[in-house]
């Protein structure tokens, strides 16, 4: 059972319903002549995109039609891991705060500050919230908010698409589950006639079913570790293609110890209990029936 | 001899590939059955008798030689004509009867009746007409596992009659069945051949071999003597 | 008497053939799942597209309806010009923004939309009237929740506020006129509409003659890619999204969905196939000895090969049927978890049925269950009577 994928949706379904998700007005590159002092760092894929390299001038302006500054391209960024970004397509800009408050004509205005607290680099999980209460009880006109409650409001999204996953999870479990115990049901009536004539010449039925299971046993074991190489395989090859779609860092499936060991010990307990299951049925059964008459 | 034959074998041969060489299991063995005969095989266990049954009844083919029965070159048949054959043209009887474990009596012997695309009402009507003629009326419904040995024999042989076979072949029909009911058995056939069946038997029983008109002796593949016992003629 | 005996070999060993439906079951509810999903978003998606009314979405060059705060300005002439095109039948100026409503517990905030009532697509009216004049307003239901404001309310609003000044900007009063179903926006989402000209003289300066998004109905016979061309061409600050071209890009965002759905519905059918082909497999070694028995006594080839396919047939439509009702059970259980994702449409489907598809997909299953039948079925077919007999003989 390979993990599910945990692919990070919530870009995609902002971009996809074109809901109004109101961000900073896009800032628009192009081609121009050398010789500018503001430096500039611009996204790979605007860089592929439009063939710039480090060190190009271009003309950078706030609207479409106005005139604008000639900047130099000193860095080209790769986006982080982050997943609300997965699946937007628009390219990223960064310029110094003073060069984009003129730019824009935003006067000395900023959108948000980041503020790191004393406490956190020392594991002090409560400073940051006490940071904030006293940021905001003598706050004029903004408002703190710790990090850890800005990433439960923007992974809300993930939620709801992990607990789909999970779900999908569910059913490929069940799905497993019957079909394993199908497999052994039919692999062990296959031996029907074995089992019979070991009985008949005097094996106890505690030896037959100890080899029934014995058998249902390593067959599981054999299996989860080919599945679990299959799964690792799989989710390498899911992460070489959506990284390579959306041009993300992102990880989109995680095969981690903890998965494995869930995958091998849920396979190894279903193919126990089913191999129980069948070969009780098979013992119990008259061996003379068994042979076959 | 006024009587044509329904069966003529002519130097069949029966050969099986067996580790690299061949082992040759009928070698060059004619035959010829007259209508209403009735032949015992009999023989050394593994001198060819149930090849030879199975080379009559289409299920196997021999390697060479030519087989007519009923005036059809059997041997040169393909698939589909073969088992068209074996439908209509001969009934076979096992020694281990081979009934279907899912059918009742009757169905197993509707099956073939069915499969020749025979109407419902006249296949069942016959099937319940077989049953009674070997001694079964009453047992239609019932399923193989809940008849005895000798039982179930009678209903393989109802089977094998169901299309009005030109011939009936028997592979050790008494092959599992005590001497009481395999003496049954015998008159069973019998009176079948009275009734004008030709019937070929393969046996180790002594009994059914001296009820049979003409006992064929096989040894390594080949027919060693031949004996008739009772000429057609006493009772036609 | 031959389906008799197909039936009679799948409950000869019940408890087998029924887990095997179970499983084929299993599979199939997870393959029309998959066909739902896979077709579900960019239908719901196409839905609401065409729900508005409007084969053209213009916007400012290089952005997507309303991602981003971009506005296009003139456009009052604007709206002249493609108005005045014979292939254009409407013309929707849409401006978006926030507005806010001073409430007794603080400020309540929401999306605000100026539109032309005779040209609009964004919400339907459920209750009150339309906008009529300059100072009415249609809200939604949660805002009316969040404001405790009720129909033929009058309502102070505001189309900015300076956190620095804590005072509210552009503040209007007006009406309320009408409850309306914003159908981009989730049920949750307190939205408001305004006649256009309000929205922008409640914005200021900024956004005087400016808009978001022009939707543009075109007339029935025109080319609504041909439209969109020309209108790109003869203006540079516009970009022209049709109805198709959204649902490409749709299709393209969509495309995790629509590969994850192709995978696992592939794995599904895969399951499926093994599960049967299995089963009959073992089924036909089971009963190797009668079907050398019923060649013996001249059953066709043909009947044998159909008697095998029809098992393999009737366990796939039996777990196809079954799987129908599990897939659309577990469907409208996934969707549920789904419809909790923020801030979308309360009426948007992740998985949609249509029965062409659906059983278009339970009849690919089937067509396994057919093609898992047939390997068993020929080597039934084929086997060598005489030899098959001696060897149950000896077993
Ligand atoms: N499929 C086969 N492959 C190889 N050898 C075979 C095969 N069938 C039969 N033989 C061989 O052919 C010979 C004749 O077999 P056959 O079954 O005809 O003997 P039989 O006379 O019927 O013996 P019995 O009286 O024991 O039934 C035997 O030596 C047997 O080993
Ligand atoms: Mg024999």
């Amino acid at each position: 059972m390979p993990p599910a994928p945990r692919p990070l949706l919530a870009g995609l379904l902002a971009g996809v319903l074109l809901l109004p998700t109101f961000r900073p007005a896009s800032v628009s590159a192009q081609v121009s002549t050398p010789a500018a002092p503001r430096t500039i760092a611009i996204d790979e894929r605007l860089a592929a995109a439009a063939g710039l390299a480090v060190g190009d001038t271009v003309r950078l302006a706030a609207t479409a039609g106005s005139p604008g500054d000639l900047v130099r391209i000193a860095a080209i960024t790769r986006r982080g891991a982050d997943p609300s970004e997965v699946a937007r397509n628009e390219f990223k800009v960064r310029l110094h705060l003073d060069h984009l408050q003129s730019l824009t004509g935003s006067g000395d205005r900023v959108g948000r500050f980041a503020v790191r607290s004393r406490g956190a680099p020392s594991g002090d999980a409560a400073a940051p919230d006490r940071v904030a209460a006293a940021i905001n009880q003598s706050a004029f006109g903004f408002r703190a908010y710790p990090a850890s409650a800005v990433a439960v409001e923007t992974s809300s999204t993930f939620r709801v698409v992990n607990r789909f996953h999970r779900a999908i999870g569910v059913i490929t479990i069940v799905a497993s589950a019957i079909f394993l115990l199908c497999i052994t049901l039919l692999k062990v009536d296959e031996r029907r006639r074995d089992v019979g004539a070991l009985r008949l010449i005097g094996c106890a039925r505690a030896t037959v079913l100890r080899a029934i299971v014995l058998e249902a046993t390593l067959v599981a074991l054999i299996g989860s570790i080919l599945g679990a190489a299959l799964g690792w395989a799989a989710s390498a090859i899911v992460n070489w293609y959506y990284q390579g779609v959306y041009q993300t860092p992102l990880r989109f499936t995680l095969v981690t110890p903890g998965i494995v060991g869930f995958a091998v010990a849920l396979s190894l307990v279903l193919g126990v209990v089913s191999g129980i299951l069948a070969g009780r049925r098979l013992v119990r059964t008259a061996p003379l029936e068994l042979v076959g008459r | 001899m006024t009587v044509t034959p329904v069966l003529s074998a002519q130097s069949i041969r029966r050969a099986y590939p067996l580790a690299g060489r061949s082992v040759e299991a009928v070698r060059g063995l004619s035959l010829d059955v007259m209508a209403g005969e009735w032949v015992a095989v009999v023989g050394p266990s593994g001198c060819g008798k149930s090849t030879l049954l199975n080379l009559l009844g289409a299920i196997d083919r021999p390697t060479a030689g030519r087989i007519v029965i009923a005036g059809r070159d059997v041997s040169a048949l393909g698939d589909a004509e073969a088992t068209r054959f074996r439908l209509t043209g001969v009934g076979f009887v096992f020694q281990r009867f081979y009934l279907m474990p899912t059918l009742t009596a009757a169905e197993n012997v509707e099956l073939p009746m069915a499969e020749a695309r025979m109407p419902r009402a006249a296949r069942s009507a016959r099937a319940r007409e077989l049953l009674a003629y070997v001694g079964l009326d009453g047992r239609a419904e019932h399923r193989p596992f809940q008849l005895s040995g000798g039982e179930q024999q009678r209903v393989a042989i109802a089977r094998a009659l169901a299309n009005r076979p030109a011939l009936l072949l028997a592979d050790e029909p008494t092959g599992e069945l005590d001497a009481r009911t395999g003496a049954e058995m015998i008159a069973l056939l019998d009176r079948l051949n009275h009734d004008g069946t030709t019937i070929v038997t393969v046996t180790h029983d002594e009994e059914l071999a001296q009820a049979a008109r003409r006992v064929v002796h096989m040894r390594d593949g080949v027919i060693v003597d031949d004996v008739v016992r009772r000429p057609l003629e006493a009772t036609a | 008497m031959i389906a008799r005996l197909a039936i009679a070999a799948l409950t000869r060993r019940r408890a087998r053939t029924a887990l095997t439906v179970a499983g084929v079951a299993v599979a199939a509810a997870m393959l029309l799942d998959m066909v739902m999903l896979g077709s579900g978003m960019r239908e719901s998606f196409r839905g609401f597209i065409d729900q508005q009314g409007f084969q053209l979405r213009l916007t400012p060059r290089g952005t997507m309806p309303f991602d981003s705060e971009a506005t296009v300005g003139g456009a009052t002439a604007l709206v002249a010009t493609l108005r005045a095109d014979p292939d254009i039948v409407r013309v929707g100026p849409v401006l978006g923004g926030k507005h806010f409503v001073a409430v007794d517990t603080g400020v309540v905030a929401g999306f605000l939309l100026g539109i032309d009532p005779a040209a609009q697509g964004d919400y339907r009216l459920e209750a009150g009237h339309d906008l009529a004049a300059a100072d009415e307003i249609v809200v939604s239901t949660a805002w009316l929740a969040a404001t405790g404001r009720a129909l033929g309310d009058t309502v102070r609003v505001a189309g900015g506020y300076d956190p620095q000044l804590r005072r509210a900007t552009g503040e209007r009063t007006l009406r309320i006129v009408g409850q309306g179903r914003f159908q981009m926006l989730a049920a949750s989402d307190r939205a408001a509409a305004v006649p256009l000209a309000t929205a922008q003289a409640m914005g200021g300066a900024d956004r005087a003659d400016r808009v978001s998004v022009l939707l543009v109905e075109t007339r029935g016979a025109a080319d609504a890619e041909a439209v969109a061309a020309r209108i790109e061409a003869s203006e540079a600050r516009l970009t022209a999204l049709s109805t198709e071209a959204a649902l490409k890009f749709v299709d393209e965002r969509l495309g995790y969905f629509r590969q994850l759905a192709f995978i696992l519905a592939s794995v599904s059918l895969a399951v499926g196939f093994l599960l049967v082909t299995t089963l009959v497999t073992v089924s036909v070694n089971e009963r190797i000895g009668e079907i050398a028995v019923m060649r013996a006594i001249g059953v066709a080839r043909a009947r044998i090969v159909s008697q095998i396919v029809l098992e393999g047939v009737a366990l796939s439509l039996a777990g196809a049927t079954l799987g129908l009702g599990l897939g659309l059970v577990t469907a409208r259980w996934l969707n549920g978890i789904l419809a909790t994702f923020p801030g979308l449409p309360a009426a948007f489907d992740f998985f949609r049925f249509e029965p062409g598809a659906a059983f278009r997909a339970l009849g690919l299953l089937v067509c396994c269950g057919i093609a898992a039948g047939v390997w068993p079925a020929w080597r039934a077919a084929t086997l060598p009577i005489a030899t098959t007999l001696r060897e149950e003989a000896v077993a």
